[in-house]
């Protein structure tokens, strides 16, 4: 599958503010949990222009920035870093459940 | 009849952290309603233990000197529960970290913490850090003075001390009472070692300038031997010399250690005993009465005479191999006869190092109760210790421990990996540190092998910054970042024994993460195939050197 990692496209990100859960700017200037539903800069002008945007609309969230990404065939967005795909995809190990008694 | 053996909050105390809660609670309802930046905002959650990570705020809660009640344990598996997923990581310094408390929720789960008489000030920040001791203090066999009475005294008066909330970097202190130092005291910005001079009197060796770290350093004796009661008069000098000509310009030349090694360890003592001098008469000389005070809050349970040797513990040690395994590794000699040591092993193969449930909590809590006077210990390897167990008991509290897999006979072995949060949870991270000792763990996961490795610690960071102490490992593994890749950098012939204390040698370039464990599995090959009888891995490579290890390991490419 073709893609796109040309280094071009970004969405911008952040932390919301209540809980540190992490967030995405959508195209409504809304903050959307799913990346899918990110806004998509696709060149250095659209860029600057989204992380304004994000700036503007950052109350309920934390110092915004932006992350590079990539869009496969159909328009699936992944993070182009590591450190970033595990902020999109969560803990990469088994954390302990609360009523976890391991061997039990 | 004291509930703790240990220092209980007063007045003052409690006032102080329930004010700080109402402040706090003040801030987050301002900063949720718009009125305080995040500029303005961060600071003031970081004095409260509040960090914001990769998915999630973290909350640091101070243990201090790793001393808890089954209590303050409970509460902590309650707060875990009601605020946060249901588990808590242990950390290297003897602190407890929840991932993924909710800002509005913070202020809550902090009143919960004071309940117990605890709080998550000065886990952040540049001041004087939760002061850690040995994790058998008030226990340990080889013990000459218990150093939590120092590490309340040091607490009392660092605590949001004026003159040193703005240091011109995080200060961090460790203090034993033992010749074996369990507390690392050589890697710390200070190391206090108590000991007793030839004329019989117990004093401080005080270490100054160790440090992990982009730059490790390993501490240098400022003073051989410091009466006790001269203690805070000697702190205060050390870190006003520090606050005075510490560098304030680089964040990464700040450190206590980078002054010490610029200037040098002559003129800091120089400048150290000029002001020494000055102060050394004033109002932080201790009283013997304030001693005296303190100390008695620490004195041991009035243990009952046990017999030394139990009947069915013998017949276990004989009959049953995991048993005996277990007594070996992870129990360690009482200052009296009749009792051991036990440490819970928060490392079962495979597992997060260092991470509990709240039922495993409440599980721990339970045990302490029955079998160890109400009390827990926090160990800077990220395991849990009861101090008083009786010999008696042995068999049960390790059956118990079974049921909560906290029984894993691997306290000192391969399989007792320190790791930090590394790049799943932490945003400074370059690479992963758990799923790395998850891995290597699982692959040692016989028991017997790994009692016959012997003892072998491994030691991961998943940055320069060295939270996992990779630099002190016998075998150190750093996660690096190459082009977007996680690599990982391996040391070797670390070690923060007393008189041994080591920073461990690269051993050649870094390796890709799914090469890791079979680089681990040659390292241990080459000792296996060249140890002499009773040799540790790292005396092995302190004998032969680096290079059969580092063929072996990069022989494969
Ligand atoms: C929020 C996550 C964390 C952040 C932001 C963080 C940050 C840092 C930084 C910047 C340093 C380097 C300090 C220097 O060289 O001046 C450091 C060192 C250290 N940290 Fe952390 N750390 C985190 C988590 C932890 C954890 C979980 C532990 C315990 C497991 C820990 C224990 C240590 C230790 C032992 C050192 C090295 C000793 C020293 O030189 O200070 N840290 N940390
Ligand atoms: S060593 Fe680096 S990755 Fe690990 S916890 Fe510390 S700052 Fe984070």
């Amino acid at each position: 599958m073709a893609k796109n990692l040309s280094g071009e496209l970004h969405v911008a990100s952040a932390n919301r503010l209540v809980d540190g859960v992490v967030v995405f700017l959508g195209d409504a200037g809304d903050w959307v949990t799913d990346i899918a539903r990110a806004a998509v800069a696709r060149d250095g002008r659209a860029a600057e222009i989204l992380l304004h945007r994000a700036r503007a609309e950052a109350f309920t969230v934390v110092e915004p920035y932006l992350v590079a990404v990539s869009e496969d065939d159909e328009g699936a967005l992944e993070p182009l870093s590591l450190r970033e795909r595990i902020r999109v995809s969560g803990l990469t190990f088994h954390a302990i459940a609360a009523d976890a008694v391991r061997y039990a | 009849m004291p509930d703790t053996h240990f220092y209980r909050y007063d007045d003052y105390d409690r006032t102080l952290v329930r004010e700080r809660i109402a402040q706090f609670r003040d801030q987050v309802r301002r900063r949720l309603a718009g009125e305080l930046t995040e500029e303005q905002f961060k600071p003031l959650r970081l004095t409260n233990g509040l960090y914001l990570q990769l998915h999630a705020y973290m909350l640091r809660i101070a243990i201090p000197y790793g001393t808890l009640s089954s209590r303050q344990l409970r509460k902590l598996a309650d707060i875990a529960r009601r605020y946060d997923r249901g588990y808590g990581h242990f950390t290297t310094r003897q602190n407890l970290q929840l991932n993924w408390i909710r800002l509005e929720d913070a202020p809550d789960a902090l009143a919960a913490l004071a309940e117990v008489d605890m709080h998550a000030m000065q886990t952040s920040g540049n001041c004087i850090r939760n002061v850690t001791a040995d994790h058998f203090a008030g226990a340990a066999a080889d013990e000459i003075e218990d150093p939590r009475i120092w590490c309340e005294i040091v607490r009392q008066w660092s605590t949001l001390h004026p003159e040193f909330s703005f240091l011109p970097r995080k200060f961090k202190i460790a203090i034993t009472g033992s010749p074996n130092d369990r507390a690392a005291v050589r890697v710390h910005d200070i190391g206090l070692r108590l000991w007793r001079n030839p004329e019989g009197r117990v004093g401080f060796e005080v270490i100054v300038g160790g440090g992990l770290g982009r730059t490790p350093m390993i501490g240098k004796t400022l003073r051989e031997f410091l009466p006790r009661e001269e203690l805070l008069a000697y702190l205060e000098a050390t870190l006003r010399v520090y606050n005075r000509y510490g560098r304030r310009d680089n964040l990464y030349k700040a450190r206590i250690k980078i002054l010490v090694h610029e200037i040098g360890a002559e003129k800091m003592r120089a400048e150290v005993e000029a002001e020494y001098a000055a102060v050394r008469d004033g109002a932080l000389r201790l009283p013997a009465a304030t001693i005296e005070a303190i100390a008695a809050q620490f004195a041991p349970p009035a243990l009952p005479h046990r017999p030394a040797i139990a009947a069915e513990v013998e017949r276990l040690r004989l009959e049953d191999r995991a048993f005996a395994l277990w007594l070996r590794s992870n129990t360690a000699p009482h200052r009296l006869a009749g009792y051991r040591i036990v440490t819970a092993s928060l490392k079962p193969a495979g597992a997060p190092p260092g991470d509990a449930s709240a039922a495993q909590m409440d599980g721990v809590a339970d045990i302490a109760d029955a079998f160890s006077q109400g009390e827990v210990r926090v160990s800077h390897e990220q395991n849990l210790v009861f101090p008083h167990v009786a010999v008696d008991d042995l068999p049960e509290v390790h059956r118990a421990l079974g049921r909560l897999g906290f029984a894993e006979a691997n306290v000192g072995k391969i399989g007792d990996i320190i790791a930090c949060p590394g790049l799943d949870y932490c945003a400074l991270a370059n690479a992963r540190s758990i799923p790395v000792a998850q891995r290597i763990s699982g692959h040692f996961a016989e028991l017997a092998r790994q009692h016959d490795i012997g003892d072998l610690k491994i030691k991961i960071s998943g940055c320069i910054n060295a939270c996992g102490h990779h630099h002190v490992g016998h075998i150190g593994i750093l996660g690096v970042d190459k082009n977007g890749v996680e690599l990982y950098q391996i040391s070797l012939g670390g070690d923060v024994d007393f008189g041994r204390t080591a920073i461990g040698t690269i051993l050649g370039p870094a390796i890709e993460a799914d090469r890791v464990v079979g680089a681990v599995d040659s390292l241990v090959a080459t000792y296996l195939e060249r140890r002499t009888d009773g040799e540790r891995f790292v005396d092995t490579y302190r004998r032969v050197g680096a290079q059969p290890f580092k063929e072996r390991v990069y022989a494969a490419v």
